[in-house]
């Protein structure tokens, strides 16, 4: 029965969770009262905690994770400015001929919005604010109009630079060393978050293509646009919408570019893109000092909401492996019928599963750590591994009843819209995400092609 | 009875304005690691020192901004349930979160990582590179820092909940703080 409590201590903190005490300090809580009342009956050994100040400090000295906060800043600092206000009126302005013209606009200024601030509930709170009237009124059935953009309001997790990558690229990297050593390779192969970045770009640009092309054939609206086809687009339209959709796409580019070819780590093209966006404010007169308190405060709340998980998830795993749990992980993978196939799907269908519930970085920093090396050690690709993590996710951040991106949505959305129409409009694109990471399993290549021809 | 809203507010004063300082200090963040790339890559010069201080500026942003987070409830929350709970439900659930979790957490923090800070005080431990920073000790303070101002700002917490559950207003922290920090502009 012993063997069975980090088991039992998941389960009951899946439980705790639900009564909605911040996840960080739920998780190393109820860890914690399991340890001491391991420490009374004598089958916990307190020891294993020794381990923790160590675990703190090397967070604190780790560079790549200042990638964090930077990045956080440059999309706070993009969000604050209205620029993604700016970029869909311009879009929309340049498709007005076209009959799905507001779908395509939505699609893409949503990829460009994930892009840049890679946070879930933001994406989808703005797009949902901005363009869900817009959609309503051009004729867009409420199905469509929040099926889309809860869609592509989740693409931040998987389009580059997001920090669900970033994080589950430092996750990955220490998975697969550790990994690797269990096997006895002392000079292991590294896997680095430039690595996960250029992975996700084929995959999510498939994605982002098949949203276009479902938008395009299957999701139109009723109404035909207000303008006619024949009108010629008027030149200062033009001008304006480059001048609104250059500076993001440049920034977005040369941060994205300067990481790919290796001339700047993530944290410094991070910090480049951080400085970047701010001069972008200034340059739309957007940045006032108040404006600028609010970006750096924002900024401070999500950074230590991130690391208070990483540190109450550092505190559930030292009593994990005290309870003896990662042998317990261990064995149940190796007596698995299988092998690598089964243990993997089952390890996705858990992840989806506890994607209802939790978000990106308690999985990246409670799970992966838990799995990761035995699934690499079985011989998955790190890369791949990591962007189908990621894709898992964000299907399942679509998935009703619980998907995060409909609740984000439902918070937003007018009373008007029903639920149900919600759910419906997310149908297809579900349907699209598991056509993806079905092609990911025939053809892993889609993910691993790109970093080995760019990196050899 | 009339200390507790007393108490209540002196702790969220303090976490408010250590919460405010250390978010200037992103843009400290940015400013100095755009200024190591643009040595390193245009002047091909750099330093240890201002290197290292990035690491300084990063952990204090975080470590000191956990407590300004729970004040302002920033830490994420499974609100599947949450969300429907009526208010003294909503203060019933962190009462008993931050008695069972917070407390015990912050505090074995503290405890374990006493003899950690301890002994690099004792040495003066300094940085591993010999023209880095000399205040790794410093740096890891923090290790304390965080817990001591997670607890402060954890009782005070705890005493809004108890508050609300016998039926009385708290202090709204938002409100007195704000007002505050308008009226020099008025």
């Amino acid at each position: 029965m012993v063997e069975l409590i980090p088991l039992l201590m998941f389960l009951v903190i899946c439980l705790v969770l639900m009564a909605g005490y911040p996840v960080a300090l739920s998780l190393s809580g109820t860890a914690l009262l399991f340890a001491f009342v391991g420490y009374m009956t004598g089958t916990f050994d307190m020891a294993f905690l020794y381990a923790l100040p160590n675990r703190l400090f090397g967070t604190i000295k780790n560079t790549t994770l200042i990638a964090v906060p930077l990045f956080v800043f440059m999309g706070v600092m993009l969000e604050k400015s209205r620029l993604a206000e700016d970029l869909l009126e311009s879009m929309a302005d340049l498709f007005k001929g076209f009959r799905s013209g507001l779908g395509i606009s939505v699609v893409l200024v949503g990829t460009l919005l994930a892009a840049s601030t890679g946070i879930v509930g933001a994406t989808v709170v703005t797009m949902g604010l901005m363009s869900l009237p817009t959609m309503l009124k051009r004729g867009y059935s409420s199905s469509q109009a929040t099926g889309i953009i809860c869609a592509t309001g989740t693409l931040g997790q998987i389009i580059p630079p997001s920090i669900a990558l970033v994080l589950l690229g430092d996750i990955l990297s220490s998975a697969y060393q550790q990994a690797q050593l269990n096997m006895g390779i002392f000079t292991p192969k590294v896997v680095s978050i430039g690595d996960l970045f250029v992975g996700a770009i084929i995959p999510g640009l498939i994605l982002v293509v098949l949203y276009c092309a479902y938008v395009m054939l299957f999701a139109r609206p009723q109404l035909q646009p207000l303008q006619g086809h024949d009108q010629p687009l008027a030149v200062h339209k033009l001008s304006r919408a480059m001048r609104n959709l250059l500076p993001p796409i440049l920034l977005i580019g040369a941060v994205l570019g300067s990481i790919l070819t290796g001339a700047a780590t993530p944290t410094e093209a991070a910090a480049v893109g951080a400085f970047g966006a701010t001069l972008l404010a200034i340059a739309k007169g957007q940045l006032s000092v108040a404006r600028l308190r609010e970006v750096a405060q924002n900024t401070t709340e999500v950074t230590s909401m991130v690391f208070l998980i990483l540190i109450g998830a550092a505190i559930f795993s030292l009593v994990f492996r005290g309870f003896g749990g990662e042998e317990l992980v261990e064995q149940f993978f190796s007596q698995l019928p299988g092998g690598v196939v089964s243990a993997t799907i089952l390890v996705m269908v858990v992840i989806f599963l506890l994607g209802f519930v939790l978000d990106f970085i308690e999985i990246t920093f409670v799970v992966v750590p838990i799995v990761g090396p035995v699934l690499l050690a079985m011989g998955l690709d790190p890369i791949w591994l990591g962007i189908m993590i990621a894709i898992n996710l964000q299907t399942s951040f679509l998935t009703p009843p619980f998907g995060f991106a409909l609740f984000y949505l439902r918070g937003v959305a007018p009373a008007s819209v029903e639920t149900s129409d919600m759910y419906r409009g997310v149908a297809p694109f579900i349907v699209i995400q598991l056509f993806l990471m079905l092609m990911l399993s025939l053809w892993p290549a889609l993910a691993t092609w790109l970093p080995a021809a760019i990196y050899n | 009875m009339k200390a507790i809203p007393l108490i209540i507010k002196m702790i969220d004063r303090f976490t408010d304005l250590t919460g405010r300082f250390i978010s200037w200090l992103t843009l400290a963040l940015v400013a100095i690691t755009v200024i190591v790339v643009v040595l390193r890559y245009f002047f091909e010069s750099g330093s240890i020192a201002l290197q290292e201080s990035i690491t300084y500026l990063h952990g204090l942003i975080f470590m000191l901004g956990i407590a300004f987070t729970l004040q302002r409830g920033g830490h994420v929350r499974v609100d599947i349930f949450y969300r429907g709970f009526s208010p003294a439900r909503k203060a019933l659930v962190n009462l008993l979160g931050g008695i069972l979790f917070l407390l015990p957490v912050s505090l074995l923090i503290l405890f374990m990582s006493w003899d950690y800070v301890a002994a690099s005080w004792s040495i003066g431990e300094t940085s591993e590179e010999s023209s880095g920073i000399a205040g790794i000790y410093l740096l890891k303070t923090l290790l304390l820092a965080m817990p001591a101002t997670l607890l402060l700002q954890g009782v005070a917490e705890i005493l809004k909940n108890i508050l609300i559950l016998m039926g009385k207003q708290p202090p709204e922290a938002i409100d007195y703080l704000q007002q505050e920090h308008v009226e020099p502009q008025v």
